[in-house]
């Protein structure tokens, strides 16, 4: 085990923002923080790493407290927050070698390292471009190659897809797997199901600063949804609400329509009663952590 | 975080190097205002003022205008520096490169990312005042003997500034902000502190009140070779208390914005 949150809390006054989170992380295993915004992700990473003081809680990282020992700790530790905190009076290059000074990584070891990590996230050929010069996507690979300086045991990344195009996400995912498989524990945090779903082992559903939920992704769609769901538009509640009562399953609204859960059994049976109402749209598919977290809070991930 | 955690040299240099590094990459741009500044207020002072002004009265000796002039200078590039890198550019570096923030997901601790930036604010003091006494040396006002032993109150003075610079970027919530400790504070002690005129000119109750603002003691001090006042012991303790202070409330300021 590399990381062990216990009880967590963090109160602003009387605002609880962060109440009793507790998880595990262990080594090669990528552990996702899902929630919608202001569920507590950020302040719980915060405090993982020990830019938040918690007010109750402890977080060890190999043995080490991260309050009491934090210079040790964060030694074994790459951060890449949510906003590009790269320094603008430096290139690209110099980003890195820099960096690398704070973990005492200097010299020639530094250029050497910093060369690796460049090609390792395809920024060999923008070693002496300005900050300013990169775009959203490739500022996000620096920030991640400068997390990576001191060869971390574990490595959070806050939202680290925010804000980028398809391609550059993918990229990212790329770079994540190959953390994995190096051994390194991952904590990531997302509002985008798509990539908890692809990239975790092991999610933490958070809603209003606690975990509502956890397991693999495959569990939680399975326990919570069931394998597939059926979105309809253009039928009212009328008919929705009588349906899924006699077919026992649950529903909801979405958007301009509805969702309800494919039952086991009789899927098919549901499915023709719904053709025969004639609706505009009627279509199915398998169920996602999108769904879960719909039917575990109400909530929509992007909201 | 561990506010208490103990400072290690390396760690303080790292952050100070950081800082150094991006002025050594301009160096030329930066090396201009403490040389040139001296150099224009020397020429304008001493061509335009001198003939007017002549001999002052100052600790009860009669000295050449342009000699009390030196390290009055002296004082207001250490001020200038040291506060403008403390309070501009460090806010700058706090609020919007957010480079401490990234420093601190090092193993560097907040105190040593603070001073490692209160030495590097004091340094740029230390270079400007260091450079205006050069200039002084050269123009035959001022001794090379006399700039090696102020070095030491050069430093201190630097570190003050530099902490009062820090602490208002660790009060403002905008760069604007920082306009308002510039003009109701630093200006007016620029002007009134004796750093261009003997105080003593000045309205009892002003002079007072000059006399007790910290450049006037750093002022008064540096022009050592004109005799120390006699209060000296009084300045240069009164100096290092401001100097503390300042210290003590900078860190206080920046660390709530940091940690929450």
């Amino acid at each position: 085990m590399v990381l062990q949150a216990n009880d967590l809390w963090k109160q602003y006054g009387d605002r609880a923002v962060v109440q009793g989170v507790s998880f595990t992380l262990g080594r090669g295993e990528v552990l996702g923080f899902l929630g919608a915004n202001g569920a507590g992700k950020t302040t719980t990473v915060g405090m993982l790493y020990g830019a938040v003081i918690p007010t109750r809680g402890t977080v060890e990282v190999n043995g080490l407290n991260v309050q009491a020992q934090g210079r040790r700790a964060r030694q074994q530790m790459g951060i890449v927050t949510q906003d590009d905190n790269l320094d603008p009076d430096f290139n690209v290059l110099d980003n890195l070698r820099y960096f690398a000074s704070f973990y005492r990584i200097t010299g020639k070891t530094a250029q050497v390292r910093a060369g690796e990590l460049l090609a390792e996230v395809g920024l060999q050929d923008y070693a002496r471009h300005r900050i300013s010069e990169l775009s959203g996507g490739l500022k996000r690979r620096l920030v991640l190659a400068r997390a990576l300086l001191n060869r971390p045991q574990i490595v959070f990344l806050d939202e680290p897809t925010t804000g980028l195009d398809p391609d550059a996400r993918q990229d990212f995912w790329r770079m994540v797997t190959q953390l994995k498989q190096q051994g390194c524990g991952v904590l990531l945090t997302t509002h985008y199901m798509d990539e908890a779903q692809r990239l975790c082992d092991r999610l933490l559903l958070l809603q209003n600063g606690q975990v509502i939920d956890s397991g693999t992704p495959e569990t939680l769609i399975i326990k919570t949804v069931g394998e597939e769901v059926i979105e309809v538009d253009g039928l009212t509640r009328e008919v929705i609400e009588p349906l899924a009562a006699e077919f026992g399953v649950w529903w909801r609204s979405l958007g301009m329509g509805y969702l309800l859960v494919v039952p086991p059994s009789n899927g098919e049976q549901l499915w023709a009663r719904l053709s025969d109402r004639h609706p505009h749209r009627l279509s199915r598919r398998r169920a996602n952590l999108e769904d879960v977290f719909l039917r575990l809070t109400g909530q929509s991930l992007g909201n | 975080m561990q506010p208490q955690a103990p400072l290690t040299l390396w760690g303080v240099y790292a952050a100070w190097r950081r800082n150094a590094r991006v002025y050594q990459s301009t160096w030329l741009v930066n090396s201009l205002p403490p040389l040139s500044e001296p150099l224009i207020y020397l020429v304008a002072f001493g061509f335009g003022l001198t003939p007017l002004v002549g001999q002052i009265t100052y600790n009860g000796q009669e000295v050449a205008y342009l000699r009390f002039l030196a390290p009055g200078m002296m004082a207001v590039g250490i001020l200038f520096q040291s506060y403008g890198e403390g309070a501009y550019a460090s806010y700058i570096r706090l609020s919007y490169q957010r480079t401490w923030h990234a420093i601190l997901t090092t193993p560097l601790t907040f105190s040593e990312v603070f001073a490692g930036e209160l030495l590097w604010a004091a340094t740029k003091g230390v270079i400007a005042g260091v450079a205006t006494g050069g200039v002084a040396i050269a123009w035959g006002l001022l001794s090379f003997p006399y700039l090696l032993l102020s070095l030491p109150l050069i430093l201190l003075g630097s570190l003050l500034f530099g902490a009062a610079g820090l602490l208002t970027a660790g009060l403002v919530r905008t760069i604007d902000q920082v306009n308002v400790p510039l003009f109701l504070a630093v200006v007016p002690m620029f002007t009134l502190c004796g750093t261009y005129f003997p105080r003593t000119t000045l309205p009892t109750p002003l002079n007072e009140i000059a006399s007790a603002l910290p450049l006037a003691a750093l002022a008064d001090l540096l022009r050592w070779p004109l005799g120390l006042p006699s209060h000296w012991v009084w300045s240069l303790g009164w100096l290092l208390l401001w100097a503390v202070v300042c210290i003590v409330l900078a860190w206080r300021s920046i660390y709530p914005r940091l940690f929450r």
